[in-house]
């Protein structure tokens, strides 16, 4: 057997040794993170080469990354937050809220798209604050802080606009989201990696991003160890915020509008994605490289299932199986480690 | 580690299996010369089923493969699934677009890739398909307009139960349906409100807020008969004192036994089993070389107990 894993479960005592903290990358580390999840990737990808052949293309392959980007930037957000051992409901609200402000900026106010994004992305960051603010000040538990977050969001994309939508934004920006720059790299795309590598990095090797760990293996614990539990938990959701912004803005580029409706439903498929990268719900354990996996699983499952012509009745009974058997076999991974 | 893997063999060979079973369910078995794709914008709703279901029948009648596919009224869903269908080589497109906006998107990708569009339902003013196949839902709504003025002796107030907002069938019932009004100055609006899906849980708890607040409502209008249904229950469960006229559009399977039944006095029955047929041989025409009609609208009929009959045996 491999040694003991030391990606994924990092306790509260990780934190405690800065030592362990700045270990070497090595390869054996990383597929030992995400190896369940993986295997699980991997074997889907050679299921569809089999059933259609047009699965398997360097063309296929960039839909996908273009496909799961917006649900990416969500899961990165999602992933920090799960980690700490909260839960944020609110990311599909917050994605339509930010976009209805950047369209509506423009739409409305002749706001060049630039300065409408970054007003866009605070306030976004601002309905993250609030999540924070209402789970460490007025001790609501997550689920509820970011479940009113979430009708509160809903409401306001709506009343931005009064429910209606903002089609049509200049070329370049639409740009953003179709042009293949240097043939296979989109902006958004670029961007989602870029944040990917960041987040990863500042999970795995940076201290704050260890006592995050600490936090989600057990808060009182690490408060006692030294860690800035409060603020880090604020800022934590306050940083969700900020990538629903983030990812709000990749759609309205993707979609060549920004919609109040945008996002229905989005948490749930990212909570979905960031446990199937082998997250556990119960804080202090998970990481960036399966969040990734977890998120390309779900892409490569809508994909394949539609590359393959299966009818949209049972591909929503497939999905449903393939997600129970993805954790369940992770679960038992793990128990046998 | 192999230990590992033999324990859940089982398991993979039970993920192997559900996909290779969902495979075989479909039409990948057989791959056929003409495989013609359809997006459809939401398929819990009956009307968009409807027309599915003639689609494909239809296309096995020619021996065609079409691969469908379902958005659930999610745009950006939409989009990702017309990319897929692009890759999988289709010939022609069929679609439905889900949501008002980014309706353009997926046309302009399908364009892109030489692949011609055929728009049902609704259109993207921005991105045109090849041609547009739909209700006339401004003459229909007028005509239901015209049907409600006179059932009511042209006085009444009335509540509005309306599709999702910035659609087409909403925009366009909402025009027909305000033209009648005009001749009928003692019919008043009195409450408007937008569903976000056109369905019937929605209209049971707009319907009961709205006689909440204006218990004199005479007349429903639902701009789905899922939405009329949901509005004449909660008439039902509010119990009000006075007749209730409700009235739908779409002409459902469960809107018609409503017709029938006197639950709704009147639905539009719009041609759905026609026009899936249509689509399919406008998308064949495309494909051998033939140029269409910009629009290809169809008339709705207006349903009442009178003439229900014929339309809940086989659906028009």
């Amino acid at each position: 057997m491999l040694p003991p894993r030391l990606e994924n479960t990092a306790t509260a005592r990780t934190a405690l040794a800065p030592a362990e903290a700045k270990r070497k990358f090595t390869w054996a580390n990383w597929v030992i993170g995400v190896q369940g999840p993986l295997f699980g990737l991997v074997l889907l990808c050679i299921i569809f080469s089999c059933t259609t052949n047009v699965f398997l293309s360097v063309r296929n392959a960039l839909n996908i990354l273009d496909q799961v980007t917006v649900l990416g930037i969500l899961a990165i957000g999602m992933t920090a937050v799960i980690v700490i051992g909260g839960i944020d409901l609110s990311v599909g609200s917050v994605l339509a809220l930010t976009m209805m402000i950047m369209g509506w900026l423009r739409d409305t106010w002749d706001v060049p798209i630039p300065i409408g994004i970054a007003i866009a992305l605070l306030a976004g960051t601002a309905c993250g604050l609030a999540n924070g603010l209402l789970v460490t000040k007025a001790k609501l538990p997550a689920f509820i802080a970011t479940l009113t977050m979430m009708s509160v969001g809903r409401g306001l994309a709506n009343i931005v606009t009064d429910g209606r939508q903002v089609v049509g934004f200049p070329d370049w920006f639409t740009a953003l989201a179709s042009v293949r720059n240097f043939g296979f790299l989109s902006v958004t795309v670029g961007l989602f990696i870029a944040l990917v590598i960041v987040s990863w990095v500042f999970l795995n090797y940076h201290a704050v991003g260890r006592s995050l760990y600490a936090i989600g293996g057990g808060a009182e614990v690490a408060r006692l160890a030294g860690i800035h539990v409060q603020r880090l938990t604020l800022w934590v959701y306050a940083l969700a915020g900020l990538l629903s912004g983030v990812a709000g803005i990749a759609m309205a580029s993707r979609l060549d509008s920004s919609e109040p409706s945008a996002g229905l439903g989005y948490e749930l498929d990212t909570i979905a994605a960031v446990v199937i990268g082998g997250a556990s719900l119960s804080g202090g354990v998970g990481g960036i490289a399966g969040t990734v996996v977890g998120v390309l699983i779900i892409g490569v499952l809508h994909n394949g299932l539609n590359l393959s012509g299966v009818s949209p009745f049972v591909q929503q009974v497939i999905i449903g199986v393939v997600i129970a058997l993805a954790v369940t076999f992770d679960t038992l991974r793990r128990k046998e480690n | 580690m192999k230990l590992t893997f033999l324990r859940n063999a089982p398991l993979v060979a039970t993920i192997v299996a559900s996909l290779s079973f969902g495979a075989s369910l479909s039409s990948v078995a057989q791959p056929k010369d003409v495989t013609i794709g359809l997006a459809v914008a939401n398929l819990q709703a009956d009307f968009f089923n409807q027309i599915k279901q003639s689609v494909e029948a239809e296309a096995k009648a020619k021996g065609v493969t079409v691969v469908t596919v379902d958005a659930k009224g999610d745009s950006a869903t939409q989009v990702s699934q017309v990319q897929d269908l692009i890759t999988r080589g289709i010939k022609a497109l069929i679609y439905i677009p889900a949501g008002a906006t980014a309706a353009g998107v997926p046309v302009k990708a399908a364009k892109a890739a030489n692949i011609p569009v055929i728009c049902v339902d609704r259109t993207p003013p921005d991105a045109p398909g090849d041609t547009f196949i739909a209700t006339d839902s401004v003459s229909a709504a007028k005509t239901l307009g015209e049907y409600v003025g006179k059932l009511t002796g042209g006085k009444g107030k009335i509540g509005i139960l309306q599709g999702q907002l910035g659609t087409t069938p909403e925009q366009d019932r909402d025009k027909g349906f305000n033209e009648a009004l005009q001749d009928f100055p003692g019919l008043e609006v009195v409450a408007k409100q937008p569903s976000k899906a056109w369905m019937q849980d929605e209209g049971f708890a707009i319907g009961q807020d709205m006689l909440q607040r204006h218990p004199d409502i005479t007349v429903f209008f639902g701009r789905a008969d899922a939405l009329a249904l949901g509005a004449a229950r909660a008439v039902k469960v509010a119990n009000v004192d006075h007749k209730v006229v409700v009235v739908g559009f779409d002409g459902d399977v469960a809107g018609l036994k409503a017709v029938r039944d006197g639950t709704l006095q009147a639905t539009m029955t719009q041609q759905t089993q026609g026009m899936g047929r249509l689509a399919l041989n406008s998308a064949l025409d495309v494909i051998n070389g033939k140029t269409l009609p910009k629009e290809q609208l169809q008339e709705a009929v207006l349903t009442t107990k009178d003439n229900v009959g014929p339309y809940i045996e086989k659906h028009p």
